[in-house]
């Protein structure tokens, strides 16, 4: 397979380099003109469907690359090369700055304003003296390389390939290393994500200006190659072509972008004398691609096997869960100063309705504490308030003595406290070593200049987290289930997952939401031993939980909401007793039923 | 000050238009969460043919315009139809879809009219009115008035009619919807009818007012897509206000920005989204972890 694979490589290598060779001059710049595209794709793909920011103004930052080279060489005699270089950074200043709506704002909503600021850009192109208007800008110079003579459409392209495969394989590299994982975490599950210490703001700015990069390098290409820039090339018709080409060709997949982008060129150029019909089919097969193949031809080969292998089952190897192996004690440690977890007077209110009232709670280090109360008690809201998901009303939130009251969840998430969901919030098209490694990371996202400057630094630093990433893997024996995404794997082992992923944070502090909902009775035995060696090893749990067999026998501690306030808090065997906990579950029309009851109490 | 109040006239008619097209846009947005960016396109598909049946077939301009509403409800069928497996699941993708959908209409406005557009004169010839030494083109009172009797017709259908009422309870739960007998499709096709037709309108009206082309409908689209979130997405009052804002705010801009007009537009729009994504009268929803 991995032979095969680079030998698949080496040819294409190969047939990039002897292309030229083999055609005429129209073809060559048909050629030059699809690398554009193919590159301008790739950055595309990035913010979509690596990053899950609808992009729509990718064609004007492709433009603005374009149009600032026009400027400075044409206007200013600028050298071609000076003035790419501040080509590219001017992109990617407008790229952070049209990043700043996604802050606030995803899916249609980021799609519209992005497609508004790209219907801007083509009005201030046509109006402004500075780009010429409707006319453009002619008579850009061509670009100077000692020993090549660019004004060959031959030798242009193997400058173009060159950037193409630069291009390509660090558009791969960051997809397959932490950057690239946070991107896909924040694009599957944004909430998730920060709450495994993703700055998602950070990441989301990330996206764009990576995408900035290459649509600003596309246009210093397109105006070095045709040395005429003019508006109708930054059409939002354009635009909608390149979407059709992200879209067709897999936006997932870099490679399936790059594919859709050649394709469509190819398929435009057949169709070059009858380009409304070209425009019929592209826009029907984009409808067809998100009806029958949502992943486009890049997922068309894993769906095809996917048939082939429910065809023919695999009968060897079966993937088991194996038993979990213990953490290590840390032993009896000395008391600590402050707790792990300090509530103080917390409420919280949406819109009239209170959720939570005056709550204040006080866990210490080393404790298992269970949170129980009817539904609609409050019990999620008070973990969605500690891990940042809600700023409270009023309150204050003290982690090992700071406050960190109304933080963000990646600052929790950073300063010790991992969760888990009630409703499972895996990352679905991560694969479950993949989740673990999110989680992992614990660089902040400042540091992805490394990127840009000491590419083999993120590859050691992947590496190391990879190995880490076996380790917990096979502690909770999940070693067979690595490679699978998580939607395909029984509710237990998801279960299990979230353990996992939440752990390899390294918490001090392990929140987790009704831990127990849909296993079965072995299941939760085992979830109480993995509990207990989680405490063990030093860090404090909370959990919230309905299964009170689970409750009692395994926290030290319990306190019980009802109505968003604490009534009863205590060891399991106090709270089980207290008159208003057993009211508060059963409700005081009891009283009525049973008389006896009551006067029993009394 | 008069011009003010002129410019703010034209506006607000204007705005009637990007009203028409918002409402569209949220009505089948909230009926099945489906934003529809071919909405522009059928704007224009709306345009062409009315004009055509008032120019060509020279039918009375109101007749044309019943036509126009009933080929482009048909459209909205054919994109509802083909788009349905997506509903209610994958949100980007649908979106992707009805983008593809835009595609073809345009090429297919290219077609059968032309690359080049027309434009429609007048239906209403008269003069402009003097109202207190303010001139009012009478066509935008038309304009107005069409389009707040159409405000009032699609009010009076949702709250008064059982399918109306149908309507808005596939909208607040499509799943409990189902469970009390509504025919969710049904009234995902309604909808999708409805909002074709208000297109069809806004398209027939706009006509007379810019230039009939293949490309008018992106901006268009955009606009009524902007008033629509501007307003609150998916609100029907937050849609009638969205769209006279910013035909408003186009107008302002035209008169003090000139060309420049939908470079400032479109960037006031990004920094209102900005600072408040929910829109007037949206509502703020909360992420449930």
């Amino acid at each position: 397979m991995r032979y095969s694979r680079f030998g698949v490589l080496a040819l294409l290598v190969v047939a990039a380099i002897v292309l030229p060779y083999a055609v005429g001059r129209y073809t060559i710049h048909v050629i030059d003109v699809t690398i554009i595209f193919a590159i301008l794709a790739i950055g595309m793909g990035l913010a979509m469907g690596i990053s899950g920011q609808i992009n729509l103004a990718q064609i004007a930052f492709f433009g603005l690359g374009s149009y600032v080279t026009a400027i400075l060489t044409v206007q200013e005699g600028w050298g071609f090369w000076t003035a790419s270089v501040l080509a590219i950074l001017a992109t990617v200043a407008v790229g952070l700055l049209v990043s700043t709506p996604a802050l606030r704002v995803q899916s249609h909503y980021l799609g519209i304003v992005t497609l508004g600021l790209a219907l801007a850009f083509t009005n201030w192109l046509t109006n402004t003296e500075l780009t010429g208007g409707a006319e453009g800008i002619s008579g850009i110079p061509v670009p100077s390389l000692p020993g090549a003579d660019l004004s060959s459409e031959y030798l242009y392209y193997y400058l173009e390939i060159l950037a193409f495969a630069v291009l390509l394989t660090f558009g791969q590299f960051v997809v397959r290393t932490p950057l690239g994982r946070r991107l896909r975490a924040m694009r599957d599950d944004p909430l998730a994500a920060g709450a495994m210490g993703a700055e998602v703001p950070m990441l989301r700015m990330t996206a764009f200006a990576l995408s900035s990069v290459y649509g600003g390098l596309a246009g210093v290409l397109y105006a070095g190659l045709i040395r005429y820039v003019a508006p109708e090339t930054f059409s939002i018709a354009n635009m909608f072509l390149l979407l059709a080409m992200v879209i067709i060709g897999g936006r997932q997949s870099l490679v399936g972008c790059v594919v859709g982008a050649v394709g469509l060129s190819l398929v435009r150029e057949w169709l070059v004398d009858y380009p409304t019909y070209a425009q019929i089919a592209y826009g029907s097969v984009v409808v067809l691609t998100v009806l029958f193949a949502p992943t486009g031809l890049a997922g068309l080969p894993e769906r095809i096997r996917g048939v082939y292998r429910r065809r023919r089952p695999a009968s060897a190897s079966r993937a088991v869960l194996r038993p979990f192996q213990p953490y290590d004690d840390a032993g009896e440690r000395a008391a600590a100063a402050a707790p792990a977890l300090e509530v103080d007077g917390i409420s919280k209110n949406f819109r009239g309705l209170t959720a939570l009232d005056e709550v204040t709670l006080s866990v210490p280090t080393g404790e298992i504490r269970g949170i129980v109360g009817p539904n609609g008690s409050g019990k999620t809201t008070l973990f969605n308030v500690i891990s940042g998901f809600y700023k409270p009303t009023g309150g204050d939130v003290r982690i090992d003595g700071r406050t960190l009251t109304g933080a963000s969840s990646y600052r929790l998430a950073q300063a010790g406290v991992a969760r888990t969901f009630q409703n499972l919030r895996l990352f679905p098209a991560m694969t479950v070593r993949e989740n673990v490694l999110v989680a992992l990371d614990r660089t902040r996202t400042r540091s992805i200049w490394r990127y840009a400057v000491w590419q083999p630094g993120v590859w050691l630093h992947d590496r190391a987290l990879r190995r880490e990433a076996d380790a917990i893997l096979e502690r909770f024996g999940l070693a067979d289930f690595a490679g699978a995404l998580p939607p395909a794997l029984p509710y237990g082992i998801q279960r299990r997952v979230e353990i996992a992923r939440a752990m390899a944070r390294s918490p001090r502090l392990l929140l987790l939401d009704e831990p127990a909902a849909g296993l079965n009775g072995d299941e939760v035995r085992q979830l109480g031993e993995i509990v207990r060696s989680i405490r063990d090893s030093g860090v404090t749990v909370v959990l919230i939980e309905h299964n009170m067999g689970l409750v009692m026998s395994l926290c030290e501690h319990v306190t019980v909401l009802a109505g968003g306030r604490i009534i009863a808090d205590g060891t399991p065997g106090e709270v089980a007793t207290a008159p208003q906990v057993i009211e508060a579950y059963l409700g005081d029309s009891m009283d009525d039923v049973l008389p006896a009851e009551k006067e029993v109490r009394s | 000050m008069q011009v003010f109040v002129q410019t703010l006239v034209g506006g607000i008619s204007l705005g009637a238009i990007y009203a028409l097209v918002a409402m569209g846009f949220s009505l089948v947005y909230r009926t099945m969460g489906l934003v529809n960016f071919a909405h522009g396109n059928v704007v224009m598909i709306g345009a062409y043919l009315a004009s055509t049946f008032y120019l060509s077939v020279r039918l009375p301009f109101a007749l044309a315009m019943i036509v126009a509403i009933a080929v482009t409800g048909l459209i909205g069928v054919i994109i509802e139809r083909v788009l349905r497996p997506l509903e209610n699941k994958d949100f980007d993708l649908m979106l992707i879809g009805t983008i593809g959908f835009g595609i073809v209409l345009d090429a297919l406005a290219i077609l059968i009219w032309g690359a080049t557009g027309r434009a429609v004169p007048s239906p209403v010839r008269s003069a402009p009115l003097d109202l207190l030494g303010i001139r009012v083109r009478t066509y935008d009172l038309v304009v107005l008035a069409v389009a707040a009797a159409a405000t009032v017709l699609l009010v009076l259908f949702l709250q008064r009619t059982k399918r109306g009422a149908a309507m808005q309870a596939v909208a607040m739960d499509h799943e409990a919807a189902t469970a009390v007998g509504i025919h969710v499709g049904r009234s995902n096709a309604i909808a999708f009818v409805i909002g074709a037709g208000l297109a069809a309108l806004a398209g027939g009206l706009v006509g007379p007012l810019l230039y009939v082309s293949p490309s008018m409908g992106g901006a268009l689209g955009i606009k009524g897509f902007a008033g629509a979130i501007l307003g609150g997405f998916g609100s029907i009052p937050g849609a009638i206000v969205g769209g006279i804002a910013i035909g408003v705010l186009d107008s302002f801009a035209a008169g003090h920005f000139q060309g420049y007009s939908e470079l400032v537009t479109f960037i006031v729009f990004a920094v209102l989204i900005t600072v408040r994504p929910t829109g007037i009268f949206g509502e703020k929803t909360v992420n449930r972890a």
